[in-house]
């Protein structure tokens, strides 16, 4: 490593973003050597989805300006599609063990919830969004953002007319015994869900970065009309960006079914950390979900093991407001703001 | 009730508007006011249900004076009611003052607590204001339900009644009386100078600086008188239902209040009266008969509050507005046609 | 195109604008601030719906068509806010422009043809283009339009806010374009520049064409003469 970037390096680490990883890694160090690895182990595996969620969110904010406060809701759509596809193959599965099914009867049941999510959000895009922006662009970002409001109250409700109000859950993925690193037991499934967010996140870092989709998506953020000038057709991209996003979402519900079993407002607490994660990063900001995800998960893991239950939304919420009092942009803000200020 | 009268000045519609009420406003309220004394609004729980109304009503009408002007939603709107409502509850419980005095208290309270969001979110934008204001609401909901020896957390807390006995009538003419007190006061805020300020920070917060509003103060002003509302509003809701749970602190709590004031119309403050008593009032009837089909009457709202957003994202104002701009709009197009006409030659 | 009518919303910008454009054309489209000329060039683009009036290009009626539908048949826009990918480098907005393209080598020609018109963006290929200088970005605004083989330019005022000799610079590109066999609708408020490069004028006054012939002849009418070049 040569001087200029270390000296980068060092200067990272005293901006606030550099600041705030540092404290955390030495956070969760500190804690689980209190308190034991498993605390650094539910973070991990719920930080990754919930990055997830986020850059979903951002994705939707960057993209097509708009706040989606239905994001939750494709989390429930994807834990209550994983639930049916599993639930009802596990029962089979009692009475004619299948070795070869059993095994991939959770891979259908994550990749099913992954697929049923981005179907929904081109429907939700196809229905709603491209009817608004036929019709009106003023104001966009506001009744935007009251539409999501609109469809995150029709699909909890939806869910408890037809589904009902009970939860919906399996017990584990695999019937295997757990994984040992060291002297820490982790099971088989939190392993592969804490791999599945970190493939999905890789993937789309490579999707957009080096796919000409990946590349049509950045113009049309951009500059929409520059990209309608180049030949691209913006709606296709525009539902595009929803099934990414919601799928995301549907992806992190599917795979965490085994912590969070589904009922109608399962995607409430997952949305309330999306948006604090994005309020954290800063809006837009894709690379800074990862770290962030890991950021609240940990807040809140060290929050309900120190003070218990119900506290933790209380107490990262008030270190957020803090940190948005001193970084009004989030933590990692950069230059780029003008669009997300209106 | 409306400000659509706000040319004539001279005459009883004069003198009406210059306390934010015109003709059709004051028949209105009139009707609000002999409704729960005629068949079939008579019966107590159609009372109720005209109390819930007005309760949603009042709360519109202090959340469009943020959102409508300022154009800063805010999202934590329950809490700051809930703040309201529990500080009521306590103070009257512990000191056993009457619930007419210490509603005033809580609504201080959460005007307080209003004056210091509207400091502290002052350098935040647009979803960042937003979202500050509702994290202030999800932890203001977390430390209720938390702090249970002072609030009793899930398990209510109980509230004495305004008056004794078991009619709602005269609780519907305090709600009524609040709501009515609300309009007017924020109304007469927006006629003045505020209202001026209010909307050019909204509209462009660098050019309302540049051209010498000082948000700081309009913003911090705006907050607080919106919040102390709320915590009025929120004071009756608890000295009304006689118990109050953390519920009333959630987010859709706030969604209710919002779907409401953006039905009725952005940025009218009546629209929202209007708005409220039809529709909450057909929610309630939708509820009570499809009872074995819980929660249709939310996804009813969400429906509408999705289809005004696309196709209608004025409201019931705008479509009032509408009616008188008619008017105005066939003028304007007689004036197109004469420059057609002109280029013809 | 026939009597175009076009506008924002309530707002009517262009009264029964018709124009025509043959293959392989230079014609400009000169008028005042704020008569219409950017509108007309947005509606025919795709951008901006037409009120009422009728759109031709190739034959096909192209009324409703969208911008990016245009593009894919062979007509380009360059707009007045040039719409660039600021975030994007050189390149990478360049290949933007080529999108459309199936062929890797077509697109490798065009980049060729584009850095042997604007050397200058070959010298920034790395650089994103949000912190082009004024006169760059135009010039990669341009290029951009022609990495997609367009059959039809639209250029929006390429003089604006352009040092004189890079306005040489960016007519002299475009009349080599020309050349090669590319129609041109070049919209400009330098009248006397425009009418020398290009061979057909219309002039669009507060949204109707008031005259229209060879530029030649234009430049010595009475009413041009007088409006727009003072004398
Ligand atoms: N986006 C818009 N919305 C409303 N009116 C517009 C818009 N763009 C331009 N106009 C109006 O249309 C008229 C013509 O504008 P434009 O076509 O840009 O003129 P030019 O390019 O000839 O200077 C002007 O009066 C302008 O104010
Ligand atoms: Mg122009």
């Amino acid at each position: 490593m040569n001087d200029s970037s270390s000296a980068k390096v060092i200067e990272w680490l005293k901006s606030a973003g550099g600041i705030t990883v540092t404290c955390t890694i030495l956070v969760a160090i500190a804690v689980s050597f209190h308190k034991g690895p498993y605390v650094l182990v539910n973070t991990l595996v719920t930080g990754g989805m919930w990055a997830l969620m986020a850059i979903g969110v951002s994705l939707l904010f960057g993209v097509m300006n708009i706040s989606n406060f239905a994001h939750g809701e494709y989390f429930m759509i994807g834990s209550l599609t994983a639930y049916y596809i599993m639930n009802p193959l596990k029962q089979y599965l009692l009475e004619t063990p299948n070795d070869f099914l059993s095994f991939i009867t959770p891979i259908l049941g994550i990749a099913g919830a992954a697929i049923v999510g981005a179907i929904a959000g081109i429907v939700t895009d196809k229905t709603i969004f491209a009817q608004l922006r036929k019709r009106n662009r003023e104001g966009w970002l506001l009744n935007c953002f009251l539409i999501t409001i609109g469809i995150q109250i029709i699909l909890i409700n939806v869910h408890m007319l037809v589904f009902g109000n009970t939860f919906k859950g399996v017990v584990n993925y695999w019937d295997v015994p757990s994984v040992a690193f060291g002297d820490v037991y982790v099971s088989v499934d939190r392993v592969v869900v804490f791999g599945i967010a970190m493939a999905a996140i890789v993937l789309f870092w490579y999707l957009m970065m080096y796919t000409s989709l990946g590349k049509k998506i950045r113009a049309v953020a951009q500059d929409e009309n520059g990209a309608r000038m180049v030949g691209i057709q913006v709606n296709g991209v525009y539902s595009t960006t929803f099934a990414l996003a919601c799928g995301f979402a549907a992806l992190a519900g599917g795979s965490l079914l085994f912590m969070f079993p589904s009922y109608p407002t399962v995607g409430v607490a997952p949305l309330y950390n999306s948006w604090f994660i994005i309020i954290l990063v800063g809006f837009g900001n894709v690379a800074g979900a990862v770290p962030g995800g890991f950021m609240i998960a940990l807040f809140q893991v060290v929050t309900r093991t120190y003070m218990g239950e119900g506290w933790e939304n209380v107490i990262p919420m008030f270190l957020i407001a803090m940190i948005l009092i001193f970084k009004p942009y989030g933590i990692f803000a950069t230059k780029v703001r003008s669009v997300w200020e209106q | 009730m409306t400000q659509l009268t706000q040319d004539n000045s001279t005459g009883f519609s004069g003198i009406l508007g210059k306390i934010c009420l015109s003709p059709m406003g004051l028949a209105g309220l009139a009707i609000l006011f002999l409704l729960p004394l005629v068949p079939p609004f008579n019966q107590d729980y159609m009372i109720r249900w005209l109390i819930s109304g007005a309760i949603v009503a009042a709360a519109a009408v202090a959340f469009d004076f943020s959102a409508g002007y300022l154009g800063i939603v805010n999202f934590g709107y329950a809490a700051f009611i809930g703040l309201g409502a529990y500080t009521s509850a306590i103070i009257s419980n512990k000191i056993g003052i009457s619930p007419f005095i210490t509603i005033f208290a809580g609504a201080l309270v959460s005007a307080g607590l209003g004056v210091l969001t509207g400091i502290v979110s002052l350098r935040l934008r647009g979803m960042f204001a937003i979202c500050f204001t509702w994290f202030i609401g999800i932890a203001l909901m977390g430390l209720c339900l938390k702090l249970d020896w002072l609030t009793r957390g899930p398990l209510g807390l109980q509230c004495d009644g305004f008056f004794e006995g078991n009619s709602s009538l005269p609780y519907y003419y305090l709600i009524l009386a609040i709501m009515i007190f609300t309009y007017l006061v924020l109304g007469l805020m927006i006629r003045s100078d505020y209202g001026l300020a209010f909307r050019a920070i909204g509209q462009n917060m660098e050019a309302a600086m540049t051209s010498g509003v000082h948000p700081t103060k309009y913003r911090v002003i705006n907050f607080t008188m919106s919040c102390f509302f709320a915590g009025l509003i929120g004071g009756f809701y608890g000295h009304y239902y006689g118990i109050l749970t953390p519920e009333l602190l959630h987010t859709q709590k706030t969604v209710e209040v919002l779907v409401i004031a953006y039905i009725g119309g952005r940025s009218s403050l009546w629209g929202g009266i209007v708005a409220a008593f039809p529709f909450i009032f057909a929610m309630e009837l939708l509820r009570s008969s499809l009872s074995d089909l819980p929660g249709i009457n939310l996804i009813i709202y969400g429906v509408f509050l999705i289809a005004i957003m696309v196709y209608y994202p004025g409201g019931v104002a705008q479509f009032f507005k509408n009616l008188t701009a008619r008017k105005q709009r066939s003028t304007s197009s007689t004036a197109q046609k004469a420059k057609t006409a002109e280029a013809g030659v | 195109m026939k009597n175009l009518n076009a506008g924002y919303g309530f707002l009517k910008v262009l009264w029964d604008v018709s124009i025509q454009i043959d293959r392989g054309e230079f014609v400009a489209l000169v008028g005042p601030n704020g008569a219409g000329k950017s509108t007309t060039l947005k509606t025919i683009s795709g951008l901006l719906p037409p009120q009422s009036g009728k759109i031709t290009f190739d034959g096909q009626v192209i009324n409703n068509q969208d911008c990016a539908l245009n593009c894919r048949n062979g007509l380009s826009y360059i707009s007045e806010e040039l719409n660039l990918f600021t975030g994007m480098t050189v390149l990478e907005n360049l290949e933007m422009g080529a999108q459309l393209l199936d062929d890797k080598n077509k697109m490798e020609e065009n980049l060729q043809f584009v850095f042997e018109l604007f050397p200058r963006l070959e010298e920034r290929v790395g650089q994103y283009a949000g912190t082009l200088s004024g006169g760059e970005r135009k010039m990669l605004a341009i290029a951009r339009g022609l990495m997609s083989n367009p059959i039809l330019v639209l250029v929006d005022e390429p003089s604006l806010g352009l040092a004189p000799q890079v306005t040489e610079e960016v007519f002299n590109a475009l009349k080599v374009l020309n050349k090669k066999g590319v129609t041109i609708l070049l919209v400009e408020q330098n009248v006397t520049k425009t009418l020398k490069f290009s061979s057909r004028a219309y002039i669009l006054e507060k949204g109707e064409v008031v005259l229209e012939g060879p530029s030649s002849e234009l430049i010595t009418n009475d009413h041009v003469k007088q409006i727009y070049l003072g004398t």
